[in-house]
């Protein structure tokens, strides 16, 4: 038994906060009001002044398991996740070998299983070891549970594969997730093509390489009559193409931002530091400008972090060397709170919706909201108090972000799963 | 004014670069001597790291450093199988390790120079890394012009071809500029960037940029090698549209302009053969300045002492940048 005293509670539904005192009996919420009675045995945590609200879910992450342990395992990763708050997440399948068959994913959730405090979901890939050319053994996953396909990392770059994967799996209810960009266009390396590409002697990535395909990959999901998912959005214009066909509805799209894409822009690069090199990559402020935007706008259903960790050994290369992909899920909520909730850019409620429900919305899972009856899956935040992203404080195997040593407002507290508590500082 | 390494043209102070043409025009003066050697480097070592090929700058910074008396030592990439990053710093490790005093290094990988710099106590030389910058090029352009023009101020240089994959034109634009010299840029529509700082003027038509009254014309080396795609339809092509051709020689013979080159040239692509022996061509100035332009770097810039550790670079990094503010 647990009591929250006067938390301050948040939805999808209210940007207001409502205070409150909150009871947990055997991993459900028993009852929410103020002034409740202490039951016997219970144990009583004063929430004055913190924000009570359900687990985050992030449905981009990379756990590099199998294949890449170095970077991070399920355990690694899972902790991380709820190091930052999340408490649930879905993998992408671009580990080696690729999740491209029932047989590997299998395997992943019976590890995730057993080395996970969180639920975790994976992803399995459209074509087979992800080489844009045969389909992958897509019913055999949809039998173990899985709903999401994507190559990410890539784009399936042949639209002919794609379309029929498409209109093979729609008919099992799966989605495609995109990632989206002309591979002969945005070349190997992740900078934005402008005038930081030139000052930096890089052949850079243009916007369009985003933008064509995802134009592309919602004609096709148009014609197939399927669900398609676009990932990590980092352009306006790829933004603004979302907007538009969203406002025709005769196609079901969803799309998602990264945190990193709405606080970071090519000029952060500077002197080549490759924890600013990502794809797709940092684009300009007006692009940042526009993705938040949309985020506010819908546009946006959700928001990912396409966390992607790498050994310090690897990002310590130089630039055009060094990978691809930055660690998202131990810094996201703290840096959303940080740079958008603090100043009023927008409300709680936002995070709640895009972080939290709609990420499950799409995943088809149930919604954790602070209500009387429902499981406990909630996180406790501190708004007055600091984070500071020391290597200590990070569970994840790899500390490749540009928030390493940095501090800023905010911090998770508590994190409570079921009648477990995961996290509490 | 000490610095320990010579990375890029964007971070030196005006005075820096008065300093080393100064510093040039003296060692250019040992060349006319008999003894042309100079004790000033003695007991030092420099270490040749070239990754890419080239005969010309690899020669001239040994040329330049075996006059100041330094040892030379030529780091063999070839034949080590060395091409990737992560190669490039176990061979960090190694150098430091051998305690050199220079370094002078060549990459395709932009940045790689100011990785080495931030992990040896060796004073590092970028002799190029991939479209990124060859400041010892820019300086010995600048000398070069400052032959002709010695105060250059509001001169005009027409840098003529491919911008986009050339670290000589950064280097040299960023250079001239600081010294008052107007730049504009010329090349095929695909091979100049829209994107070229709004101080540089961008010129895709030959006869235009002509018009814009240049005082010298930089024919940039059209470099086959780099060309992963194709960015213009032929060479025969290239020659005729932005290539000095025998006709346009004559109008540049008649406006006294000057031509340069950083070579090697290839002959019948950026120039026909008749510029080779053209009066105002400063193509074999620019290699014989090459040379006094090494020392004075390799004479000015301190090794050794303390150097800051990448790690300790990047807190310093993310201290003069705090992470953002939106
Ligand atoms: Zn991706």
């Amino acid at each position: 038994m647990l009591l929250l005293q006067n938390a301050r509670i948040a939805s999808e539904n209210s940007p207001v906060l409502l205070e409150s005192d909150v009871l947990f009996v055997e991993g459900k919420i028993q009852d929410i009001g103020s002034g409740l009675a202490v039951p016997k045995g219970a144990r009583v945590i004063d929430a004055r002044g913190r924000v009570l609200m359900p687990g985050m879910f992030d449905a981009h992450v990379h756990f590099r398991a199998p294949g890449f342990e170095n970077k991070e395992t399920i355990t690694t990763g899972s902790e991380a996740a709820i190091n930052g708050g999340v408490t649930g997440v879905v993998m992408m399948p671009n580990t080696r070998p690729a999740i491209d068959s029932a047989a590997v994913v299998a395997t992943v959730l019976e590890n995730a299983k057993h080395r996970s405090r969180i639920p975790v979901y994976t992803s399995g890939c459209v074509t087979k070891n992800r080489d844009g050319k045969e389909l992958a053994e897509i019913e055999g996953m949809h039998r173990l549970g899985v709903t999401m396909l994507t190559d990410d990392g890539d784009t399936t770059n042949d639209p002919a594969v794609l379309l029929r994967a498409m209109q093979y799996a729609t008919e099992f209810g799966m989605f495609f997730a995109s990632h989206c960009e002309v591979p002969e266009l945005a070349g190997p390396r992740a900078l934005n093509e402008g005038v930081m590409s030139y000052r930096l002697g890089i052949k850079g990535s243009p916007a369009c390489a985003e933008e064509i395909i995802i134009d592309r990959d919602i004609r096709l999901a148009r014609a197939a009559g399927a669900h398609v998912h676009i990932q990590h959005v980092s352009s306006k214009e790829g933004m603004e193409t979302i907007r538009w066909w969203k406002s025709r509805g005769d196609v079901k799209v969803t799309a998602e931002v990264a945190p990193h894409h709405l606080l970071f822009t090519d000029e952060h690069i500077g002197d080549y530091d490759t924890n600013y090199k990502m794809n797709p990559p940092l684009r300009t402020q007006a692009d940042c400008d526009a993705l938040l935007e949309g985020l506010k706008e819908g546009v946006f259903d959700l928001i990912a972090t396409d966390h992607a960790p790498h050994t310090p050994f690897e990002k310590a290369q130089d630039f055009v060397s060094a990978p691809n992909g930055i660690t998202g899920l131990e810094t996201a909520l703290v840096s959303l709170y940080h740079f958008f909730v603090r100043p009023e850019k927008f409300g709680w409620d936002l995070v709640v919706k895009r972080y939290s429900a709609e990420p499950r919305r799409l995943m088809g899972l149930p919604i954790p909201t602070i209500e009387v009856g429902q499981p406990a899956e909630c996180i406790l935040f501190d708004t007055e108090a600091e984070t500071t992203f020391t290597q200590d404080f990070m569970k994840s195997k790899s500390q490749n972000t540009p928030f390493i040593d940095q501090t800023l407002k905010g911090r998770v507290d508590l994190v409570i799963l079921g009648s477990e508590i995961l996290l509490e500082r | 004014m000490a610095r320990k390494d010579l990375l890029d043209i964007a971070s030196l102070h005006r005075e820096e670069i008065e300093f080393l043409l100064d510093q040039s025009t003296s060692f250019k003066k040992l060349f006319t001597r008999s003894v042309k050697k100079i004790p000033a480097l003695e007991g030092k070592s420099v270490l040749m790291l070239f990754y890419e090929a080239s005969t010309r700058t690899h020669s001239s910074f040994e040329v330049a450093a075996k006059r100041l008396s330094a040892e030379v030592t030529n780091f063999d990439v070839a034949h080590s199988s060395i091409t990737k990053g992560e190669s490039v710093r176990e061979t960090i490790e190694t150098l430091q390790a051998m305690r050199t005093d220079y370094i002078v290094v060549r990459h395709s990988h932009p940045g790689l120079p100011g990785m080495i710099a931030r992990q040896t106590t060796a004073s590092v030389i970028n002799a190029g890394d991939g479209a990124h910058e060859h400041p010892t090029q820019a300086l010995l352009d600048a000398f070069t012009i400052k032959e002709k023009f010695p105060d250059p101020r509001g001169k005009r240089v027409l840098i003529i071809g491919d911008i986009l994959h050339s670290r000589v034109a950064r280097s040299t634009s960023t250079l001239l500029q600081k010294l008052g010299v107007e730049v504009a840029y010329l090349g095929p529509g695909s091979l100049v960037p829209k994107y070229v700082p709004e101080s540089i003027r961008r010129f895709t038509d030959y006869e235009a940029a002509m018009a814009w009254a240049p005082d010298v014309v930089y024919l940039l080396r059209v470099q086959m090698e780099r060309q992963d795609v194709q960015f213009f339809p032929s060479v025969r092509e290239y020659h005729r549209v932005y290539g000095i051709t025998t006709a346009r020689l004559a109008e540049i013979r008649d406006k006294g302009l000057y031509i340069m080159h950083p070579g090697p040239v290839n002959r019948g692509v950026e120039l026909c053969d008749a510029v080779m022996d053209y009066e105002r061509s400063l193509i074999t100035n620019q290699v014989e300045n090459g040379i006094s332009i090494r020392m004075a770097v390799l004479d000015w810039l301190t090794p050794g002492g303390d150097f800051p550790k990448q790690e300790a670079y990047n807190a310093q990094q993310k201290a003069s940048s705090p992470v953002i503010v939106p």
